[in-house]
């Protein structure tokens, strides 16, 4: 009876040693180096590439309906693990990345139509930047041009999207070769404390809100030329139709940026009045504060603007010490340079455009939600005629290592 | 009736309820709730969805531990008569097998788009169901105490979580709070209140219980866990995502955690390890939802249990692939849901009526 006991103990644990063996592992594994993992992608007006060109015509490829071209940059991981072994970063006379572009109409179809042109798929768990060329989003809404990216399970909601007023395949080219163009805006945008021009990334989920909201929104503009990129202004995104609009310069953004109070780090370029020399300012805060009045049937909003920081740079050629009246009059210069820029986005964004980017429609929400109600579903052209007033308020707090001019 | 080695504690009980509750709803609930609220103030139906929900409970367990040492299935009979009470009890088993496929199938769903794309639906079921099974063999006792493995690492991971996506969350997209007064939340509670499913487990579990008179006092714990993990899951992911971006995402739990990234940290992406965690609150939520109609159909038909829990597996996995698409498979769930809030809120609550009421003839 034991031995019986002990004699099937043996065959089981005989038995499931063998069904180890039938363990498979993962079901179905994708191998990394199986994989073109792209990061970056640009969209342009069909514009096809010298390699596009010379396939079409020896190829028997399917006319497709031209409507668009995508570009994705692939990181060559090929050649940034044979760097690896041997120890150095990697072969330098190779670029660390390959852009590809496709003409079509539908998105996916061009993603899947990697699989006739590389080995190696592409799959869009790291894509970081899109970039959207501007005539393109002028013929089609955005909701139209990015719905393959929400909708993607593969695409995470964290890729930021840019704009590009010239083409768009540009801004992922680079001159040397060791950038990768898609990770050079996306460490761009870590510049923000540093200067008022970035304006904060739009990732996916934000457009995805906006979309559905039908509001209006300002993108990163970026312009390219040889292989360099340069973020200059903004690109208006029109809430109803969710095409782009129109382009804010330098200028003009940096008054939305001042009305919106998001800035993290920049300066102001003043003057002293009495000698005329330029004197800069850094910035080391910087707030504001929409508020809505409402008045009967009339809206109106007040922006108060607070800033604090220091006197950085002075072309003053004399040596006497800073006095008081001498950083009053930088400090009104100071505030009437931005009131300018702010008077001029103002004029663009409710004049020129009718759009509100600044989100001077979520205050009215949040202060007076049932009035937005009955002003949503007209936001933007109501908002052209909102008389808004503001007050910009410049402190410095101190001069750098100098005390004296 | 119960034997000794069958009976848990007060705290054990506590536990299964909570992880009764948290199941596929977590992944929904910002969607579903704000869809019907349509302004920021979900989180306030979220609030009255759970009391609603702890007052249902309460009405249970003080029904349930009238019968020490008896389930729902046993004592309906002893209230209603034989034949009325079995109706119900068996009314009962159906929903509990029910639900335990819904949630086979939510479980399914949800790893093959963002996990195991490419593993075929019946290898994902069937894993899930053995692995079920092996531990419902066993008994509630093994049920108490993996489950009370399970909870403190959900607990722990999903704050860790939730904490991170802090970073992205606006307090604009929270405002105004009672924008358009309270007649939106009131509509929001309809779909709060169902996300509390899973107290009802206490009309079982109390006759489990060393000490059943503490069955209140498990029930109101078991309900106040899910509900502060609601409510920063919902203020979380409408701060980060909004009103406007949560009404159109499918699971938008899910795209909150793919809408950041850590870099620098040993992790960069966190969607993997909230599934992880999340697989195992569905495995539990389907483990006791399954062991309770097992447990029904065999004190209804005095059979052995393990018997009914091998007979109910085929059924539960043909009833988990019937739905032809996820819009199905929703539909479904939101049936089940409602005829809940009948099962569950009513009949325990006239079943208590009548025995108070022929307590009171009686004495």
């Amino acid at each position: 009876m034991k031995y019986e006991k002990n004699g099937f103990r043996r065959l089981l644990i005989v038995l499931s040693i063998v069904s180890l063996l039938l363990l498979t592992g993962c079901w179905s594994k994708d191998e990394i180096e199986d994989l073109s993992l792209y990061v970056g992608l640009a969209l342009d007006e069909e514009h096809k590439t010298k390699l596009e060109h010379k396939l079409d015509k020896f190829s028997i490829r399917k006319e497709k309906e031209n409507i668009l071209t995508l570009t994705v940059q692939v990181v060559d991981k090929q050649n940034e693990d044979k760097g690896q072994s041997q120890g150095s970063m990697r072969d330098p006379s190779k670029k660390a990345y390959l852009n590809i572009s496709q003409t079509g109409n539908s998105i996916f179809e061009m993603m899947r139509d990697y699989a006739t042109q590389l080995e190696r798929p592409v799959v869009g768990h790291h894509l970081k930047v899109i970039v959207i060329n501007e005539q393109l989003a002028r013929r089609y809404s955005l909701p139209q041009l990015l719905d393959f990216f929400l909708r993607d399970n593969d695409i995470r909601q964290n890729c930021a999207v840019f704009m590009s007023n010239g083409l768009a395949r540009n801004t992922m080219e680079a001159k040397g070769n060791t950038i990768v163009p898609a990770f050079r805006l996306l460490g761009m945008m870590d510049n923000r404390y540093r200067t008022l021009k970035i304006i904060p990334p739009v990732r996916l989920y934000h457009l995805e809100a906006k979309m559905h909201a039908r509001a209006s929104y300002l993108l990163q503009n970026v312009t390219a030329a040889e292989g360099e990129v340069h973020m200059s202004g903004a690109a208006v995104i029109d809430g109803k139709t969710q095409k782009f609009k129109g382009t804010l310069n330098e200028a003009e953004l940096l008054g939305i940026t001042w009305l919106r109070g998001d800035g993290k780090g920049g300066l102001i370029k003043c003057t002293d009045p009495e000698t005329n020399l330029p004197v800069t300012y850094e910035l080391k805060s910087m707030k504001s504060k929409i508020r809505s009045k409402v008045a009967g049937n009339q809206i109106s909003f007040d922006v108060q603007i607070e800033t604090e920081g220091r006197i950085i740079e002075d072309w003053s050629m004399n040596s006497s010490p800073i006095d008081e009246a001498f950083i009053e009059r930088v400090e009104q210069s100071g505030s009437e340079m931005v009131s300018k820029l702010i008077k001029q986005a103002l004029a663009k964004i409710q004049k020129n455009y009718k759009t509100d980017v600044v989100g001077f429609g979520t205050r009215l929400h949040i202060e007076h939600p049932r009035l937005w109600k009955q002003m949503k579903e007209n936001w933007d052209e109501r908002f052209a005629d909102i008389p808004i007033t503001y007050s910009v308020k410049l402190n410095i707090t101190e001069t750098g290592t100098e005390k004296s001019h | 009736m119960i034997n000794e080695k069958d009976q848990i504690t007060t705290i054990q009980v506590a536990v299964i309820v909570v992880n009764a509750m948290l199941g596929s709803g977590i992944l929904t609930l910002p969607r579903s709730s704000a869809t019907l609220v349509q302004t920021p103030d979900v989180w306030i139906s979220v609030l009255l969805g759970g009391l609603l929900a702890m007052i249902a409970g309460v009405v249970m367990a003080v029904l349930a531990k009238r019968y020490p040492g008896q389930t729902v299935f046993q004592f309906n009979g002893r209230i209603l008569g034989k034949w009325i009470g079995a109706l119900v009890s068996l009314m009962f088993v159906v929903y509990f097998f029910m639900t335990a496929a819904y949630q086979v199938r939510i479980v399914t769903e949800v790893t093959s788009l963002f996990l195991l794309e490419g593993t075929p639906n019946w290898a994902i079921i069937m894993v899930f169901m053995w692995v079920s099974l092996y531990l419902m063999t066993g008994g509630i006792n093994p049920i108490a105490r993996l489950f009370e493995m399970i909870l403190p690492v959900t607990i722990l991971i999903y704050l860790l979580v939730m904490l991170m996506a802090l970073n992205i969350v606006e307090v604009n997209n929270l405002r105004p709070v009672l924008g358009d007064g309270i007649a939106p939340v009131w509509k929001g509670i309809k779909s709060t209140a169902l996300s509390f499913l899973g107290v009802e487990t206490i009309l079982i579990l109390t006759a489990f219980m060393k000490r059943s008179e503490q069955a209140v006092k498990a029930v109101v714990y078991g309900v106040a866990v899910p509900m502060a993990l609601y409510l920063i899951t919902v203020v979380v992911v409408i701060g980060a995502l909004s009103v406007d971006g949560v009404v159109t995402r499918t699971w938008p739990t899910l795209d909150l955690i793919r809408s950041f990234e850590y870099t620098g940290l040993i992790f960069e992406r966190f969607e993997s390890l909230f599934l992880v965690i999340w697989i195992m609150q569905i495995y539990s939520t389907y483990t006791i939802s399954f062991y309770a109609a097992a447990l029904g159909l065999a004190q209804l038909f005095n059979r052995p249990v393990a018997q009914c829990l091998y007979g109910l597996l085929p059924i539960v996995f043909i009833i988990s692939v019937t739905p032809k698409d996820l819009t199905a498979c929703f539909a479904f769930g939101d049936l089940l849901g409602q005829s809940s809030a009948f099962i569950f809120g009513l009949i325990p609550f006239f079943l208590l009526l009548i025995t108070r009421v022929r307590k009171g003839k009686s004495g």
